[in-house]
Protein backbone atom coordinates (compact mmCIF):
# COMPACT_ATOMS: atom_id res chain seq x y z
CA UNK A 1 0.00 0.00 0.00
CA UNK A 2 1.50 3.15 -1.19
CA UNK A 3 0.62 6.51 0.59
CA UNK A 4 1.85 9.17 -2.29
CA UNK A 5 2.10 12.70 -0.53
CA UNK A 6 2.69 13.77 -4.16
CA UNK A 7 1.31 13.94 -7.47
CA UNK A 8 2.03 10.75 -9.05
CA UNK A 9 4.39 11.25 -12.29
CA UNK A 10 2.09 12.62 -15.16
CA UNK A 11 -1.25 12.57 -12.84
CA UNK A 12 -4.03 10.56 -14.65
CA UNK A 13 -7.11 13.52 -15.07
CA UNK A 14 -8.75 11.94 -12.47
CA UNK A 15 -5.45 12.22 -9.77
CA UNK A 16 -6.84 15.24 -8.38
CA UNK A 17 -10.40 14.15 -7.87
CA UNK A 18 -11.46 13.73 -4.69
CA UNK A 19 -13.92 11.27 -2.77
CA UNK A 20 -16.11 13.89 -2.24
CA UNK A 21 -15.98 14.90 -6.42
CA UNK A 22 -16.46 11.69 -7.21
CA UNK A 23 -19.47 11.47 -5.26
CA UNK A 24 -20.93 14.71 -6.55
CA UNK A 25 -20.30 12.91 -9.55
CA UNK A 26 -22.16 9.71 -9.23
CA UNK A 27 -25.12 11.16 -7.88
CA UNK A 28 -25.24 13.76 -10.66
CA UNK A 29 -24.93 10.76 -13.22
CA UNK A 30 -27.60 8.78 -11.56
CA UNK A 31 -30.23 11.31 -11.75
CA UNK A 32 -29.76 10.80 -15.50
CA UNK A 33 -30.03 7.22 -15.13
CA UNK A 34 -26.73 6.13 -15.29
CA UNK A 35 -25.74 3.91 -11.99
CA UNK A 36 -22.36 3.13 -12.79
CA UNK A 37 -20.40 5.71 -10.65
CA UNK A 38 -22.74 5.23 -7.98
CA UNK A 39 -21.98 1.64 -7.93
CA UNK A 40 -18.45 2.63 -7.29
CA UNK A 41 -18.85 5.11 -5.01
CA UNK A 42 -20.85 2.49 -2.55
CA UNK A 43 -17.74 0.34 -2.87
CA UNK A 44 -15.19 2.93 -2.12
CA UNK A 45 -17.00 4.82 0.50
CA UNK A 46 -18.50 2.30 2.47
CA UNK A 47 -15.27 1.56 4.82
CA UNK A 48 -15.18 4.99 5.16
CA UNK A 49 -19.15 5.26 6.59
CA UNK A 50 -18.53 1.64 8.60
CA UNK A 51 -15.90 3.07 10.44
CA UNK A 52 -17.63 6.56 10.62
CA UNK A 53 -20.46 4.52 12.55
CA UNK A 54 -18.22 1.98 14.22
CA UNK A 55 -17.10 5.55 16.32
CA UNK A 56 -20.34 6.19 17.42
CA UNK A 57 -20.26 2.75 19.55
CA UNK A 58 -22.68 0.87 17.25
CA UNK A 59 -22.15 -2.94 17.25
CA UNK A 60 -21.19 -4.74 14.32
CA UNK A 61 -25.29 -5.56 13.49
CA UNK A 62 -26.16 -2.24 13.70
CA UNK A 63 -23.48 -0.60 11.95
CA UNK A 64 -24.45 -2.95 9.18
CA UNK A 65 -27.93 -1.95 9.25
CA UNK A 66 -27.21 1.77 9.47
CA UNK A 67 -24.61 1.73 6.33
CA UNK A 68 -26.67 0.21 4.03
CA UNK A 69 -30.14 2.50 4.99
CA UNK A 70 -27.78 5.42 4.84
CA UNK A 71 -27.06 4.12 1.30
CA UNK A 72 -30.82 3.26 0.63
CA UNK A 73 -32.13 7.29 1.93
CA UNK A 74 -29.24 8.61 -0.92
CA UNK A 75 -31.43 7.13 -3.97
CA UNK A 76 -34.44 8.26 -2.22
CA UNK A 77 -33.35 11.72 -1.47
CA UNK A 78 -31.07 11.38 -4.76
CA UNK A 79 -33.67 13.72 -6.66
CA UNK A 80 -33.28 16.32 -4.05
CA UNK A 81 -30.46 16.77 -3.37
CA UNK A 82 -29.68 20.84 -3.71
CA UNK A 83 -25.76 20.75 -3.52
CA UNK A 84 -24.34 17.57 -5.09
CA UNK A 85 -21.08 18.38 -4.18
CA UNK A 86 -22.03 17.94 -0.38
CA UNK A 87 -23.87 14.43 -1.02
CA UNK A 88 -19.85 12.51 0.67
CA UNK A 89 -20.92 15.09 4.05
CA UNK A 90 -24.63 14.35 3.57
CA UNK A 91 -23.51 10.52 3.89
CA UNK A 92 -21.52 11.07 6.32
CA UNK A 93 -23.63 13.24 8.83
CA UNK A 94 -26.64 11.21 7.72
CA UNK A 95 -24.90 7.86 9.17
CA UNK A 96 -23.69 9.28 12.38
CA UNK A 97 -27.11 11.07 13.25
CA UNK A 98 -28.57 7.17 12.42
CA UNK A 99 -25.73 5.76 14.99
CA UNK A 100 -26.37 8.03 17.55
CA UNK A 101 -29.75 7.25 17.38
CA UNK A 102 -29.19 3.47 17.43
CA UNK A 103 -26.89 4.22 20.60
CA UNK A 104 -29.91 6.44 22.25
CA UNK A 105 -32.68 3.95 21.74
CA UNK A 106 -29.86 1.22 23.26
CA UNK A 107 -29.18 2.77 26.28
CA UNK A 108 -32.89 4.10 26.98
CA UNK A 109 -33.76 0.22 26.61
CA UNK A 110 -31.16 -0.96 28.79
CA UNK A 111 -32.21 1.56 31.32
CA UNK A 112 -35.85 0.63 31.11
CA UNK A 113 -35.03 -3.43 31.17
CA UNK A 114 -32.66 -2.76 33.91
CA UNK A 115 -34.69 -0.31 35.78
CA UNK A 116 -31.05 1.24 36.77
CA UNK A 117 -30.66 4.64 37.58
CA UNK A 118 -29.00 6.61 35.01
CA UNK A 119 -25.24 5.97 35.50
CA UNK A 120 -24.41 5.81 31.66
CA UNK A 121 -21.83 8.09 30.15
CA UNK A 122 -23.37 10.36 28.21
CA UNK A 123 -21.91 12.87 25.28
CA UNK A 124 -19.53 11.07 23.29
CA UNK A 125 -19.73 7.96 22.48
CA UNK A 126 -17.36 5.40 23.86
CA UNK A 127 -15.48 3.48 21.14
CA UNK A 128 -16.28 0.02 21.01
CA UNK A 129 -14.53 -2.24 23.07
CA UNK A 130 -12.56 0.47 25.17
CA UNK A 131 -9.25 -0.57 26.56
CA UNK A 132 -6.15 -2.51 24.52
CA UNK A 133 -9.17 -5.11 25.22
CA UNK A 134 -9.66 -8.69 23.71
CA UNK A 135 -10.20 -6.96 19.84
CA UNK A 136 -6.18 -6.80 19.69
CA UNK A 137 -6.39 -10.47 19.64
CA UNK A 138 -6.78 -11.20 16.27
CA UNK A 139 -3.30 -9.16 15.60
CA UNK A 140 -0.79 -11.93 15.22
CA UNK A 141 2.51 -9.32 15.02
CA UNK A 142 3.64 -8.16 18.08
CA UNK A 143 4.51 -5.02 16.50
CA UNK A 144 0.49 -4.49 15.07
CA UNK A 145 -0.46 -5.17 18.88
CA UNK A 146 1.77 -3.01 20.59
CA UNK A 147 0.35 -0.07 17.73
CA UNK A 148 -2.67 -0.87 18.78
CA UNK A 149 -2.53 -0.58 22.55
CA UNK A 150 -0.36 2.38 21.65
CA UNK A 151 -3.52 3.74 19.73
CA UNK A 152 -6.07 2.81 22.50
CA UNK A 153 -4.51 5.19 25.04
CA UNK A 154 -4.93 7.63 22.70
CA UNK A 155 -7.75 10.76 23.23
CA UNK A 156 -10.99 9.36 21.36
CA UNK A 157 -10.60 12.41 19.03
CA UNK A 158 -7.40 11.12 18.15
CA UNK A 159 -8.27 7.50 17.79
CA UNK A 160 -11.31 8.51 15.58
CA UNK A 161 -9.50 10.63 13.17
CA UNK A 162 -6.06 8.88 12.83
CA UNK A 163 -8.01 5.44 12.34
CA UNK A 164 -9.90 7.10 9.42
CA UNK A 165 -6.91 9.08 8.23
CA UNK A 166 -5.43 5.90 7.84
CA UNK A 167 -7.95 3.98 5.85
CA UNK A 168 -7.30 5.81 2.51
CA UNK A 169 -4.08 5.75 0.38
CA UNK A 170 -4.81 9.95 -0.11
CA UNK A 171 -7.68 10.77 2.43
CA UNK A 172 -10.49 13.26 1.44
CA UNK A 173 -10.15 15.34 4.70
CA UNK A 174 -13.15 16.98 4.38
CA UNK A 175 -15.09 13.76 4.04
CA UNK A 176 -12.97 13.13 7.60
CA UNK A 177 -13.95 16.25 8.81
CA UNK A 178 -18.06 15.60 8.61
CA UNK A 179 -17.35 12.22 9.91
CA UNK A 180 -16.01 12.90 13.10
CA UNK A 181 -17.34 16.35 13.58
CA UNK A 182 -13.98 18.12 13.57
CA UNK A 183 -13.76 21.50 12.13
CA UNK A 184 -12.25 21.40 8.45
CA UNK A 185 -9.75 24.56 9.65
CA UNK A 186 -8.23 22.31 12.62
CA UNK A 187 -8.26 18.69 11.07
CA UNK A 188 -4.50 19.25 10.00
CA UNK A 189 -3.19 20.48 12.85
CA UNK A 190 -5.11 17.51 14.79
CA UNK A 191 -3.93 15.08 12.73
CA UNK A 192 -0.53 16.61 13.33
CA UNK A 193 -0.67 16.16 17.28
CA UNK A 194 -2.16 13.18 17.15
CA UNK A 195 0.38 11.35 14.85
CA UNK A 196 3.04 12.95 17.47
CA UNK A 197 1.21 11.88 20.70
CA UNK A 198 0.80 8.11 19.08
CA UNK A 199 4.78 7.91 18.12
CA UNK A 200 5.92 9.43 21.52
CA UNK A 201 3.33 6.36 22.98
CA UNK A 202 5.73 4.01 20.76
CA UNK A 203 8.62 5.18 21.31
CA UNK A 204 7.55 4.40 24.88
CA UNK A 205 6.76 1.50 24.46
CA UNK A 206 10.56 0.97 22.36
CA UNK A 207 9.21 0.82 18.84
CA UNK A 208 11.32 3.44 17.39
CA UNK A 209 11.86 2.34 14.30
CA UNK A 210 9.17 2.17 11.81
CA UNK A 211 10.85 2.40 8.46
CA UNK B 1 3.35 19.17 -6.24
CA UNK B 2 0.76 20.84 -3.34
CA UNK B 3 -2.50 19.16 -3.88
CA UNK B 4 -4.95 21.35 -2.85
CA UNK B 5 -8.95 20.15 -2.66
CA UNK B 6 -10.87 23.19 -3.78
CA UNK B 7 -12.94 21.76 -5.63
CA UNK B 8 -15.42 19.62 -3.10
CA UNK B 9 -16.45 21.63 -0.80
CA UNK B 10 -14.53 25.17 -1.34
CA UNK B 11 -11.32 26.42 0.34
CA UNK B 12 -8.63 24.12 0.71
CA UNK B 13 -8.09 22.58 4.15
CA UNK B 14 -5.28 23.81 6.45
CA UNK B 15 -2.77 21.85 7.06
CA UNK B 16 -3.53 18.87 4.78
CA UNK B 17 -0.17 19.49 2.84
CA UNK B 18 2.03 19.57 5.17
CA UNK B 19 4.48 16.85 4.61
CA UNK B 20 4.30 13.37 6.31
CA UNK B 21 7.72 12.41 7.58
CA UNK B 22 8.66 8.34 6.63
CA UNK B 23 7.69 6.85 10.12
CA UNK B 24 4.45 9.25 10.08
CA UNK B 25 3.57 7.11 6.92
CA UNK B 26 4.93 3.88 7.85
CA UNK B 27 2.70 3.90 11.09
CA UNK B 28 -0.55 5.03 9.17
CA UNK B 29 0.43 2.21 6.70
CA UNK B 30 0.57 0.32 9.14
CA UNK B 31 -2.60 1.29 11.19
CA UNK B 32 -4.63 1.16 8.69
CA UNK B 33 -4.13 -2.74 8.10
CA UNK B 34 -4.52 -3.47 11.32
CA UNK B 35 -7.91 -1.70 11.31
CA UNK B 36 -8.90 -3.69 8.70
CA UNK B 37 -7.77 -6.88 11.02
CA UNK B 38 -9.32 -5.62 13.84
CA UNK B 39 -12.53 -4.17 12.69
CA UNK B 40 -12.93 -5.65 9.59
CA UNK B 41 -15.85 -4.09 7.01
CA UNK B 42 -18.61 -6.95 6.66
CA UNK B 43 -17.32 -9.12 3.48
CA UNK B 44 -20.76 -8.58 1.59
CA UNK B 45 -21.61 -5.35 3.04
CA UNK B 46 -21.40 -2.88 0.13
CA UNK B 47 -23.23 -6.08 -2.18
CA UNK B 48 -26.18 -5.65 0.44
CA UNK B 49 -25.85 -2.03 -0.07
CA UNK B 50 -26.46 -2.55 -3.74
CA UNK B 51 -29.24 -4.32 -3.08
CA UNK B 52 -30.54 -2.14 -0.76
CA UNK B 53 -30.37 0.78 -3.21
CA UNK B 54 -32.28 -0.71 -6.14
CA UNK B 55 -35.01 -2.05 -3.27
CA UNK B 56 -35.23 1.77 -2.36
CA UNK B 57 -36.21 2.75 -6.13
CA UNK B 58 -39.50 0.67 -5.18
CA UNK B 59 -40.12 3.48 -2.69
CA UNK B 60 -40.81 0.73 -0.34
CA UNK B 61 -40.81 2.17 3.78
CA UNK B 62 -37.86 0.72 5.09
CA UNK B 63 -38.11 -1.53 8.82
CA UNK B 64 -36.35 -1.40 11.56
CA UNK B 65 -34.20 -3.91 12.81
CA UNK B 66 -35.14 -4.54 16.05
CA UNK B 67 -33.26 -7.51 17.32
CA UNK B 68 -31.26 -10.62 16.34
CA UNK B 69 -30.91 -13.56 17.98
CA UNK B 70 -28.27 -15.68 16.82
CA UNK B 71 -26.29 -18.27 18.20
CA UNK B 72 -22.93 -17.48 20.32
CA UNK B 73 -19.60 -16.55 18.25
CA UNK B 74 -21.58 -15.79 14.86
CA UNK B 75 -21.48 -12.66 13.10
CA UNK B 76 -23.93 -11.40 10.74
CA UNK B 77 -22.33 -10.67 7.36
CA UNK B 78 -18.93 -12.30 7.95
CA UNK B 79 -18.46 -16.43 7.04
CA UNK B 80 -21.13 -19.14 6.30
CA UNK B 81 -24.05 -17.38 8.93
CA UNK B 82 -26.89 -17.88 10.21
CA UNK B 83 -28.62 -21.26 11.00
CA UNK B 84 -31.26 -20.95 13.67
CA UNK B 85 -31.26 -17.21 13.36
CA UNK B 86 -34.09 -15.49 14.66
CA UNK B 87 -34.57 -11.67 13.23
CA UNK B 88 -37.08 -9.09 14.50
CA UNK B 89 -38.39 -6.08 11.92
CA UNK B 90 -40.47 -2.92 12.98
CA UNK B 91 -42.97 -0.67 11.55
CA UNK B 92 -45.41 1.35 13.07
CA UNK B 93 -47.66 -0.68 11.87
CA UNK B 94 -46.30 -4.05 11.35
CA UNK B 95 -43.94 -5.91 12.80
CA UNK B 96 -42.71 -9.22 11.03
CA UNK B 97 -40.49 -11.75 12.99
CA UNK B 98 -38.37 -14.49 10.62
CA UNK B 99 -36.68 -17.68 12.38
CA UNK B 100 -33.95 -19.07 9.80
CA UNK B 101 -33.20 -22.62 9.67
CA UNK B 102 -31.07 -24.80 6.98
CA UNK B 103 -32.91 -26.14 4.51
CA UNK B 104 -31.92 -28.75 2.13
CA UNK B 105 -29.43 -29.99 3.83
CA UNK B 106 -27.81 -26.31 4.11
CA UNK B 107 -27.84 -26.30 0.36
CA UNK B 108 -30.60 -23.71 0.95
CA UNK B 109 -32.39 -21.82 3.81
CA UNK B 110 -35.92 -21.85 4.87
CA UNK B 111 -37.68 -18.97 6.36
CA UNK B 112 -40.40 -18.99 8.41
CA UNK B 113 -42.07 -15.95 9.35
CA UNK B 114 -45.03 -14.22 11.58
CA UNK B 115 -46.43 -10.63 10.43
CA UNK B 116 -47.83 -8.78 13.84
CA UNK B 117 -50.86 -7.31 13.68
CA UNK B 118 -51.86 -10.73 12.39
CA UNK B 119 -53.49 -10.73 8.64
CA UNK B 120 -53.54 -12.24 5.36
CA UNK B 121 -51.00 -10.23 4.03
CA UNK B 122 -48.97 -10.72 0.60
CA UNK B 123 -45.16 -11.09 1.33
CA UNK B 124 -42.29 -11.22 -1.20
CA UNK B 125 -39.21 -12.04 -0.94
CA UNK B 126 -36.77 -10.42 -2.88
CA UNK B 127 -33.06 -11.58 -4.37
CA UNK B 128 -30.74 -10.23 -6.76
CA UNK B 129 -31.92 -12.96 -8.32
CA UNK B 130 -35.70 -12.72 -8.48
CA UNK B 131 -38.70 -12.36 -6.18
CA UNK B 132 -41.33 -14.80 -4.56
CA UNK B 133 -44.41 -14.43 -3.07
CA UNK B 134 -46.26 -16.39 -0.71
CA UNK B 135 -49.65 -15.23 1.40
CA UNK B 136 -49.61 -15.09 5.27
CA UNK B 137 -52.39 -17.04 6.71
CA UNK B 138 -55.08 -15.93 9.19
CA UNK B 139 -52.61 -16.13 12.37
CA UNK B 140 -50.35 -14.12 10.26
CA UNK B 141 -47.43 -17.20 9.63
CA UNK B 142 -46.01 -17.53 6.14
CA UNK B 143 -42.89 -19.71 4.72
CA UNK B 144 -40.71 -19.53 1.87
CA UNK B 145 -38.68 -23.16 1.63
CA UNK B 146 -35.58 -23.71 -0.58
CA UNK B 147 -34.48 -20.19 -0.20
CA UNK B 148 -30.89 -19.36 -2.27
CA UNK B 149 -28.66 -17.75 0.04
CA UNK B 150 -27.43 -14.10 -0.44
CA UNK B 151 -28.90 -10.67 0.11
CA UNK B 152 -32.68 -10.91 0.83
CA UNK B 153 -35.50 -8.69 1.52
CA UNK B 154 -39.43 -9.16 2.69
CA UNK B 155 -41.32 -6.82 1.27
CA UNK B 156 -45.35 -6.32 2.95
CA UNK B 157 -48.09 -4.75 0.98
CA UNK B 158 -49.91 -3.06 4.39
CA UNK B 159 -53.66 -3.50 4.70
CA UNK B 160 -55.57 -0.85 3.16
CA UNK B 161 -52.59 0.81 3.46
CA UNK B 162 -53.28 2.17 -0.38
CA UNK B 163 -50.02 2.16 -2.02
CA UNK B 164 -47.65 1.64 1.47
CA UNK B 165 -45.43 -0.85 1.37
CA UNK B 166 -42.77 -1.70 3.71
CA UNK B 167 -40.00 -3.67 3.33
CA UNK B 168 -37.01 -5.40 5.81
CA UNK B 169 -33.32 -4.14 5.66
CA UNK B 170 -31.52 -6.41 3.28
CA UNK B 171 -30.34 -9.20 5.22
CA UNK B 172 -28.03 -11.95 4.08
CA UNK B 173 -28.86 -15.68 4.37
Amino acid sequence: MTRATEEPPGGTPDADESLGDRAARAVLEFREGRTDALTDLVREATPLLWHTVRAQGVDRDVADDVVQSTWAALVRHAETIAEPKAVLKWLLVTARRAAWETVRKGRADLRRRTELPDDVTEGSAALPDAGPGPEAEVLNDERDRILWSSLRRLPERCQELLRLVSLADRPDYKAISASIGMPVGSIGATRGRCLAKLRAVLTEQGEASWT
Amino acid sequence: MSRKHENAWGAPVPGEDEPLDERDLAVLDRLGRAVQVVDPVPESLVERSLFAMTLARLEAEIMELQQIEAPAGSVRGDAPPLEARTITFTHERLTVMIALSADDDGAHVRLDGWVAPAATLVVELRQPGGERTTTADDDGRFAFTAVDRGPTSLLVRLPDGGDVTVATPVIEL
